[in-house]
């Protein structure tokens, strides 16, 4: 009795956060220009569109690409040494950095924005790609910084005193043990903020001041004249991405471990 | 091969000292373990002389040439950690073979000393596979195989039989000695097992609260303890207090003779020390040392029978042959007769009793 | 002394990037509050100033003491009052469900996160994308009540008429937007992944050794989930409710789509006043602040709440 209760508390949990997703999904299938719900005349055409021969979505898509890869890769970069500062020495200042970096992702993105409006604005870089690819990078150093740290802390520390004892200094010890060790939780990180970039809107509405769009700008954009079935491409495309993304986090390394569960007895 | 020397060494962790200033040496080619219990600052000691802890003080000579300012890359005396500390990422082989390849050792040598290696734990056919499918006894070899790889000029172990079980601990503490012997590496190994001190090494430092309390060979260590803690720490020890007197010792009203009376004057306060195998039961007063007492717990280990009494002079153990016809019981009471040649007097107890 | 220093130069490249970092981190807050204070001119930008006059702006309208506006103030207790129904409904919710999930095998636990992932990584536009299709009048919900004659029954008994009262419905059908109630959904919607992933950890950590404990000394479950989990948890949920809250106060998307204008929140005028059509980037700044301070304010008394429990 009380695990049917709960198969169908779970099940209905389950409708609930997978209903509006299929819905935007479905819609791409529309025939005509407007968005229905269930799709009226179904084809395929919209995804003809939306990547190959609109060119305003084709020219949004690839800045988002090249705004969630740039940022990504940079985030990783940039969280790699504050991470390892404040595992190797955990003093109060490598704590305080890593308290300051989290910072951006931890307040109300849209005041973040307002400051970057601001500071772009006096470097002369507003509505530059670049600094959408810094803005992103920043906003979304807290994924890498926060994956590299539980896989450092999951490193035996006894490990490096052995490496220690068999003549590896520092350098050496972060080739050969850290760096390999480590290579999961710096994967999970890149794809953290590259996801979670590809679909960020409200800073990128911010910095890119009309200099370019990517998707969700661009589908904020069009809200005004009311949705379009291409719109739902764009959804389908991003389902899909952050899917396999996740599938492959799940698949190669330890997801309840990463999200910290109690990681103690992995199975 | 060199002998390594620690000359007024201390250490402290802020107002913690892990260990008090102490000089030690360790005879090249000879295995050296450091006995004690948890918290006694023999790992502490272990790692000042990996390198992996820097003294407060002191100097760590090898061979006369003070190396206490060189890290412990620069050593590199080849260790074995409680955890084993296999790097999960590398198969056996490049496990064994790291530090050669860290010091730029060609691929192909690399391979012939791994296999060579493999072969002294009898792990030879096990190079290719990963770390986690290796068992907990196999794991061991491996650490210790990697260790030797750099061929160190001291061998370190610390704790190396903890992570296995009973009788895996056996076979290893035999295996390890034998290994030792035949390389003649000076090697220094941290245990808080008596018994496998005993087993392996050919001196044993015993310390406790950061302080060294005896250096001396097995058969020292346990027949001529220093004090109630050497004592009682390694194997079982009837322990009583008295005082000194010109022949002996007296125990409240008992008097007993004694071989050796040390350097104790008459009047002080002092610890007989007896061996529980060494303690006779007889039913009828015997002529020399004795108590009377009560029995009040017999365990029985099948080769041998443990006897405790309370006797006026307070509780002691007696450790008896194992036979199927004694009918020692709860209650019986006994005589408990202590050889003379067999009775040490040791420094006072502190009041609140030592271990 | 154990470790051999590494080269000067990686050095100085490692403190470098550390600058840079703490640059594009905290600049752009410390000139937010900076340009808060300055002075927007007539028909052209701003400039520097140092006047407290935005922020009274903010609290009495900028016409005071000849005339008196609370407009900001009400929409800074819109931001409050959406943000702080919906997280404390996602994590209402989602508390019984992360429970449930947690007792599963790892492998279907490991599932489940995935899909939470994916839904928590959908953008906000999309997601407001979805609850536009379901509630639009054209399609949707308001057409399914129509279709299946529920429409029609509501007003046979009146109901139409009490969701009319609720700002749900016209004299015709249902109407779900814009309203408060489409508004908060869609906001409880886009924070319930988010409750899941920062509840999952501590609840993953409750041990079912310690239920089962409770059990052998004659808890009934209910008993138990009051007396024993529920009280192992209390901090990390009043933590999740704050961190979604904060989240919640800038929401944008959701706001600008589902609210009715009069009942607009801080993070549309900060927007129309830093980039939209009022462009006074001073008074901006200044309801920025405001909303950080907010934001402040509740964690720190959240806090303040969580570790001062009741009978101390």
């Amino acid at each position: 009795m009380a695990r049917l209760l709960s198969c169908t508390f779970m099940g209905f949990i389950a409708i609930w956060i997978a209903f509006p997703i299929l819905v935007v999904c479905l819609a791409a299938l529309n025939g005509g220009r407007t968005m229905f719900f269930p799709p009226e005349a179904p084809t395929f055409d919209r995804f003809t569109e939306f990547f190959l021969t609109e060119e305003i979505w084709v020219r949004s898509l690839r800045n988002s690409l090249i705004v969630a890869v740039g940022s990504a890769a940079l985030a990783v970069l940039a969280a790699w040494p504050i991470a390892y500062g404040l595992w190797r020495r955990a003093d109060w200042a490598s704590k305080l950095l890593a308290g300051l970096a989290s910072m951006p992702f931890a307040l109300p993105p849209i005041v973040f924005g307002v400051g970057l409006v601001f500071f772009w604005g006096y470097a002369g870089a507003l509505g530059n790609l670049w600094s959408g690819i810094v803005s992103h990078a920043i906003l979304f150093l807290a994924l890498p910084l926060t994956t590299l740290s539980i896989g450092l802390q999951s490193i035996d520390r006894a490990h490096l005193d052995a490496a220690a004892t068999m003549g590896a200094n520092e350098a050496t010890t972060f080739r050969t043990i850290i760096l390999p060790q480590m290579l999961p939780f710096t994967a999970s990180g890149f794809f953290f903020a590259l996801v979670l970039s590809f679909n960020e809107f409200i800073v990128v509405f911010f910095v890119s001041a009309s200099g370019y769009s990517t998707v969700t700008v661009q589908i904020f954009n069009s809200l005004r004249n009311g949705f379009t079935p291409t719109m739902a491409v764009g959804a389908i495309t991003f389902i899909t991405v952050s899917a396999l993304i996740f599938s492959l986090i799940a698949r190669f390394g330890n997801l309840p471990q990463l999200l910290g569960a109690d990681s103690r007895k992995p199975s | 091969m060199s002998d390594l020397e620690l000359s007024g060494i201390r250490k402290n962790f802020g107002d913690f000292v892990a260990m008090h200033k102490a000089d030690l040496f360790f005879e090249a080619g000879k295995l050296t373990a450091l006995l004690g219990p948890s918290g006694c600052g023999k790992t502490t000691l272990l790692r000042m002389i990996a390198g992996l802890e820097a003294p407060s003080e002191g100097q760590i000579l090898l061979g006369g040439k003070d190396i206490a300012s060189l890290s412990a890359e620069q050593r590199k005396f080849g260790m074995v950690f409680q955890s084993f500390a296999l790097f999960p990422h590398l198969n056996v082989a490049r496990n064994v073979s790291y530090s050669l390849r860290i010091a730029g050792v060609d691929a192909l040598t690399r391979r012939a000393r791994a296999r060579e290696l493999l072969e002294l734990v009898q792990l030879a056919d096990k190079g290719n596979n990963r770390i986690g499918e290796l068992s907990g006894g196999q794991q061991q070899r491996v650490a210790i195989a990697r260790a030797l790889a750099q061929e160190p000029v001291i061998f370190l172990l610390d704790e190396p039989m903890s992570a296995l079980d009973a009788q895996l601990r056996n076979d290893m503490q035999m295996e390890l000695r034998l290994l030792q012997q035949r390389l003649g590496i000076t090697t220094i190994v941290v245990t808080h097992d008596q018994r496998e001190a005993m087993t392996i090494a050919d001196k044993i430092v015993v310390m406790s609260q950061g302080r060294i309390e005896q250096v001396g060979t097995p058969q020292e260590i346990y027949h001529k303890p220093a004090n109630g803690f050497v004592a009682s720490f390694i194997g079982n020890a009837n322990l009583l207090d008295g005082r000194a007197t010109n022949s002996g010792v007296t125990l409240g009203d008992t008097h007993f003779a004694v071989a050796e009376r040390g350097g104790f004057a008459s009047g002080d306060r002092v610890t007989l020390f007896c061996r529980p195998e060494a303690v006779r039961l007889t039913e009828v007063a015997p002529s020399g040392n004795a108590l009377k007492g009560m029995v009040t717990f017999v365990r029985d280990e099948g080769i041998a029978r443990e006897i405790h009494l309370d006797t006026g002079a307070g509780h002691i153990i007696a450790e008896i042959p194992g036979s199927f016809n004694e009918t020692i019981r709860i209650g019986d009471r006994l005589h408990a007769e202590f050889p003379v040649e067999t009775l040490h007097l040791l420094p006072a107890r502190p009041a609140a009793g030592a271990a | 002394m154990r470790a051999t220093q590494p080269a000067i130069p990686f050095t100085v490249a490692r403190l470098f990037q550390k600058f840079v970092v703490l640059v594009l981190a905290v600049v752009p807050f410390l000139l937010v509050f900076a340009i808060s204070f300055g002075e927007k001119i007539e028909g052209a930008a701003w400039v520097w100033s140092f006047e407290l006059s935005n922020y009274k702006r903010f609290f009495v309208g900028a016409d005071y003491p000849n005339s008196v506006s609370f407009l900001y103030l009400k929409y800074l207790w819109y931001s409050i009052y959406y943000a702080l129904i919906a997280s404390i409904l996602a994590v209402a919710t989602a508390f019984p469900f992360v429970y449930l999930m947690t007792r599963l095998s790892r492998r279907v636990q490991t599932i489940w996160l995935v899909f939470f992932l994916c839904s928590l990584t959908f953008s906000e536009v999309f997601i407001v994308m979805g609850w536009d299709i379901l509630m639009s009048n054209r399609s949707g919900l308001p057409m399914l009540f129509k279709e299946s004659g529920l429409t029609d029954w509501l007003k046979q008994t009146g109901g139409l008429d009490i969701m009319r009262d609720w700002g749900l419905a016209t004299p015709r059908n249902v109407r779900f937007k814009p309203s408060e109630f489409a508004t908060i959904l869609t906001m409880t919607y886009l924070v319930w992944p988010y409750a899941v992933i920062l509840l999952y950890p501590p609840v993953s950590k409750i041990n079912n050794e310690i239920i089962e404990a409770a059990r052998t000394m004659g808890a009934r479950p209910a008993t138990v989930v009051r007396t024993v989990v529920l009280p192992m948890v209390r901090t990390p949920i009043v933590g999740t409710i704050l961190l979604l809250f904060v989240f919640l106060l800038g929401a944008y998307v959701t706001v600008a789509v589902f609210a009715e204008p009069a009942k607009h929140t801080l993070s549309i005028s900060v927007y129309e006043a830093v980039r939209g059509a009022t462009l006074n980037a001073p008074f901006g700044s200044a309801q920025a602040v405001i909303l950080l301070l907010t934001a402040a304010a509740i964690l720190f008394f959240g806090r303040r709440f969580v570790s001062h429990p009741e009978g101390r």
